[in-house]
C-alpha cells in the first residue's frame, strides 16, 4: 500500500460515517422530497404540474387581493413582506444596539434580557405574540390606547385581517433582534482599537467611524446575520403556527405553514412536497450567496 | 486508579439497582394509551381507568396527544411499524381515512353495540374505531346567579333571543352580550353550526356533510344573513378571545353567555351555578363521539382489546358518566347518574327530536381549520360573508 492509498483509507474512515448519516438523514429525503414533487398521488410523473397547482393557487399568490386589500395576499407573498420588513429592521436594530450597548454600564444585562426572545422556544414566542397584542390583555393594544389611539390598532391584532400578519412581524422581530445584536456585540468586539485611535488622530467624526470602520469590519457578520435571518423567515412556521394558524382567513398564512397543511390536513404529500421543494430553493439562493460572499472574504 | 474504580463500581451498582427496578416494574404489564385530556378532563376519566387497573393488575400509562399532534406524528410511525401508544384516541375522519393501521375491534364492538348509541366507525366490515364518550354542544351557557342578579330569563323565540342579547349588552361592565372563544377555531364553527341546525333544519347538516348543498346556496346563505351576519354586525359577539380566556372572563361577567360543548362543567369554579338553553327553534343539537382505536403495531393487543371492552361496558361507562363532562354512549344507564350539571345537558339532548354528527369534525381534513379560519374572518369582518362562503365551497 502506497503512502497516498493509506491517506485515503483513513480519510474515509473518517469521512464516511458522517456520509452514511447525511445520506440517509439529509440527502436521501431530500431527494426523495423532490422526487416526490414531480409525482402525483399514485406515483405518476406529472412534470411541473405540482408547482403550477401551488404557484398559482390563491393561498400562495392572492392577485386579486395584492396590493389594492387587505390581506390575505397569500403566503408567498405573507413570506416575502416578513422577509422586506423583518430583515432590515432587525439588522438595522442589531447594529444599532450593539453600538450603543457596547462598553456601558449594565451593557451586558441590557444585552443578556433582549436575547431572551432567542432563548424563548418559539412556540411560546407565538403564545407571547399573541396575547402581546390581545385587547383585553395585551401591552400593544393597552399602550396605544393610552396614546388615544382608536380603530384596530387597539383592539385583538391577531384577530383581524388587516393587523395580524403585522403583529406576527412585529412579535418576530421582538423575538429576533437578540440574535442579531449579539452577533454584531462579538463582531464589534474583535475590531481592532488601534483603528478607531487612528481616525481620531485623523480627526474623524463619530458617525464617520461609524460607517468608515464599524460598518465595514461587521460586514462579516452582518452577511452572517442576513443570512441566518433570510433562511429564518423563509421557513417561518412555529410562531405562526401558535399565534394564528395562518389566519384569519388565511391573513397571516406562511409557505410552511401551508405546507404542513398540505402534509398532514389535506393528506397529500405531492403538494406538501412541492412547497417543501420550493422552501429548498429559496433557502438554497441565501446559502449559495452566503459561500459566494465567504469564499470572496477569503480571497481578499 | 482507585478512583477509577471506585466509579466504575458505583456506576455498575447505580446501573444494576436501575436495571432491578425495572425489571421489578416489566412484570407488570403497562398499556399505554394516549387521550386528547389534561387537568380536570383528564382527572374525569382517570377513575374508569383505575378500575381497570384493579379489575386486571395492569399499568396505564398516559400520554396526552391533542388530535392535531397525534396527525403529524402517527404517519411516520405507522409507516415505520411503530406506534406511540397501545389505545390511541384521534379524530373520527382521521381514523375512517387510515383504518389499515387499526385492529379489528369487530368482537368487542358485537358485545356491547346493542346498547350504545353512536356508530363505530366500520370499513369493509372491519371495525377500526369505537367510541367511548359523547361530547355535546347543547347551546349558549350562563351562569344562574348573573341571570338572576340581572333579572333574565331563558329566550322561547328568536325574538326573546335578541331582546335578551340587548339587555345583557346593556349591564354595566358587560363588553358583549356573547363570548366568542378562539384558538383552535372550534369554539367558532360550533356556534355557527348550531345556527344551521336551528333555521336551517338538521337535515341541513347532514346535507352539508354529504357535500349535498353548496355553502354558497340560499339554504346556508339565508342562516347568515338572516341570523348570524345581523348580531355580528350589532356587536352581539365579542372579538375572538383565546377560549380558555373567554371563559374565565364569561364567568367573571365581561360577557353574558357562552357557547360551548358540555366539557365546560369541569371549567369552571361551580359547576352548580351553570344554566345552558339551546337557540328556541333548535330541534337537533351536535353531538360527537370521542373514538378510539388500537394500532396494529401495539405489541400489547390483547390488553387494548380488554381494555376496550372494558372502555364500552355497563360497568366503565358508568364510572364514567358519575365523573361527569362527557356524556356516555350506553342507553341502559340512567341519566340521574350523572352529577347535576351534566344532568341538565342530558336533558338537552333528550328533549331534541334528534342528534346531528359535528359538521368539521366529521368532514375533517384540509377542510376543517378553512372551516375555522374563515369563520374567524367573518367574525370581525361580516361584510366578507360573500368570500367566506366561496371559500367554503373551494376548499370543499
Amino acid at each position: 500500500m502506497t503512502k497516498r492509498q493509506a491517506e485515503l483509507g483513513s480519510a474515509a474512515v473518517f469521512v464516511l460515517p458522517a456520509v452514511a448519516i447525511m445520506g440517509v438523514f439529509i440527502i436521501y429525503p431530500a431527494v426523495a422530497t423532490l422526487v416526490l414533487s414531480f409525482l402525483d398521488a399514485d406515483g405518476t410523473f406529472v412534470g411541473l404540474r405540482n408547482f403550477i397547482t401551488v404557484l398559482t393557487h390563491e393561498d400562495t399568490i392572492n392577485v386579486d387581493r395584492f396590493p389594492g386589500r387587505s390581506p390575505p395576499w397569500g403566503s408567498l407573498i405573507h413570506n416575502g413582506l416578513w422577509i422586506i420588513v423583518h430583515l432590515p429592521i432587525t439588522l438595522l436594530l442589531g447594529i444599532i444596539l450593539a453600538n450603543l450597548l457596547h462598553n456601558i454600564i449594565g451593557g451586558p444585562v441590557i444585552k443578556a434580557i433582549i436575547f431572551i426572545g432567542m432563548v424563548v422556544p418559539m412556540i411560546v414566542g407565538g403564545v407571547i405574540i399573541r396575547f402581546l397584542f390581545d385587547a383585553s390583555s395585551g401591552i400593544v393594544p393597552h399602550l396605544l390606547r393610552s396614546l388615544g389611539s382608536e380603530g384596530l390598532v387597539t383592539r385583538t391584532w391577531t384577530a383581524y385581517p388587516q393587523t395580524s400578519l403585522a403583529a406576527l412581524i412585529l412579535g418576530s422581530i421582538l423575538l429576533w433582534t437578540g440574535f442579531s445584536l449579539t452577533m454584531h456585540a462579538s463582531g464589534l468586539s474583535t475590531i481592532p482599537k488601534e483603528l478607531y485611535e487612528a481616525a481620531d488622530v485623523d480627526g474623524a467624526s463619530v458617525l464617520t467611524k461609524f460607517f468608515r470602520i464599524t460598518i465595514p469590519m461587521l460586514a462579516p457578520v452582518t452577511s452572517v446575520v442576513v443570512a441566518m435571518t433570510l433562511l429564518w423567515e423563509i421557513k417561518i412556521f412555529d410562531i405562526v403556527y401558535a399565534a394564528t394558524e395562518g389566519g384569519p382567513g388565511g391573513s397571516s398564512m406562511v409557505l410552511s405553514l401551508q405546507m404542513y397543511r398540505y402534509a398532514f390536513r389535506r393528506l397529500d404529500h405531492n403538494l406538501a412536497a412541492t412547497v417543501a421543494t420550493i422552501l429548498s430553493m429559496f433557502t438554497l439562493v441565501v446559502g449559495l450567496w452566503l459561500l459566494k460572499r465567504q469564499r470572496k472574504g477569503e480571497g481578499a | 486508579m482507585r478512583k477509577v474504580l471506585f466509579i466504575v463500581a458505583a456506576t455498575l451498582i447505580v446501573a444494576s439497582t436501575g436495571f432491578a427496578a425495572g425489571a421489578v416494574e416489566e412484570t407488570v404489564p403497562t398499556l399505554n394509551v394516549s387521550v386528547p385530556w389534561s387537568g380536570e378532563e383528564l382527572d374525569q376519566f382517570r377513575p374508569v381507568v383505575e378500575a381497570f387497573e384493579q379489575r386486571e393488575n395492569v399499568r396505564i400509562r398516559y400520554l396526552t396527544y391533542r388530535a392535531e399532534d397525534l396527525a403529524s406524528v402517527l404517519p411516520a410511525q405507522f409507516q415505520a411499524g411503530q406506534t406511540l401508544a397501545d389505545v390511541i384516541f384521534m379524530w373520527d375522519w382521521w381514523i375512517r381515512e387510515n383504518p389499515q393501521h387499526a385492529i379489528d375491534l369487530s368482537e368487542v364492538w358485537n358485545r356491547h353495540e346493542a346498547n350504545i348509541v353512536p356508530p363505530a366507525i366500520t370499513t369493509g366490515g372491519k371495525v377500526a374505531g369505537v367510541p367511548f364518550t359523547m361530547v355535546a354542544k347543547p347551546g349558549f351557557w350562563y351562569r344562574e346567579s348573573f341571570f338572576d342578579e340581572h333579572g333574565l330569563s331563558e329566550p322561547a323565540s328568536w325574538d326573546e333571543f335578541t331582546e335578551l342579547l340587548q339587555q345583557i349588552g346593556g349591564i354595566s361592565g358587560v363588553q358583549n352580550p356573547i363570548a366568542t372563544g378562539n384558538g383552535v377555531g372550534w369554539p367558532i364553527t360550533d356556534v355557527t353550526e348550531h345556527f344551521l341546525i336551528a333555521y336551517g333544519g338538521p337535515q341541513l347538516q347532514l346535507d352539508l356533510i354529504d357535500g349535498a348543498v353548496d355553502w354558497q346556496s340560499s339554504r346556508v346563505r339565508e342562516v347568515f344573513e338572516n341570523r348570524i351576519v345581523p348580531l355580528l354586525e350589532a356587536g352581539a359577539f365579542s372579538d375572538p378571545i383565546e377560549w380558555t380566556q373567554a371563559v374565565e372572563l364569561w364567568w367573571t361577567g365581561d360577557y353574558g353567555l357562552y357557547f360551548m360543548g358540555n366539557w365546560i362543567t369541569g371549567m369552571v369554579d361551580d359547576a352548580g351555578d351553570l344554566g345552558v338553553f339551546p337557540l328556541p327553534e333548535a330541534t337537533a343539537i351536535v353531538t360527537g363521539p370521542d373514538t378510539f382505536f388500537i394500532p396494529q403495531y401495539s405489541d400489547q393487543q390483547e390488553l387494548a382489546r380488554r381494555f376496550a371492552d372494558f372502555l364500552l361496558s355497563e360497568e366503565g361507562q358508568r364510572i364514567r358518566a358519575e365523573t361527569g363532562g362527557k356524556l356516555i354512549i350506553r342507553n341502559d344507564i340512567p341519566s340521574s347518574v350523572y352529577p347535576e350539571p351534566d344532568q341538565a345537558v342530558a336533558a338537552v339532548v333528550a328533549g331534541m327530536e334528534t342528534t346531528v354528527p359535528d359538521l368539521d369534525d366529521t368532514i375533517g381534513g384540509d377542510w376543517q381549520p378553512t372551516f375555522w379560519d374563515q369563520l374567524k374572518l367573518l367574525w370581525v369582518q361580516p361584510d366578507q360573508l360573500g368570500d367566506v362562503l366561496r371559500r367554503l365551497d373551494q376548499a370543499r
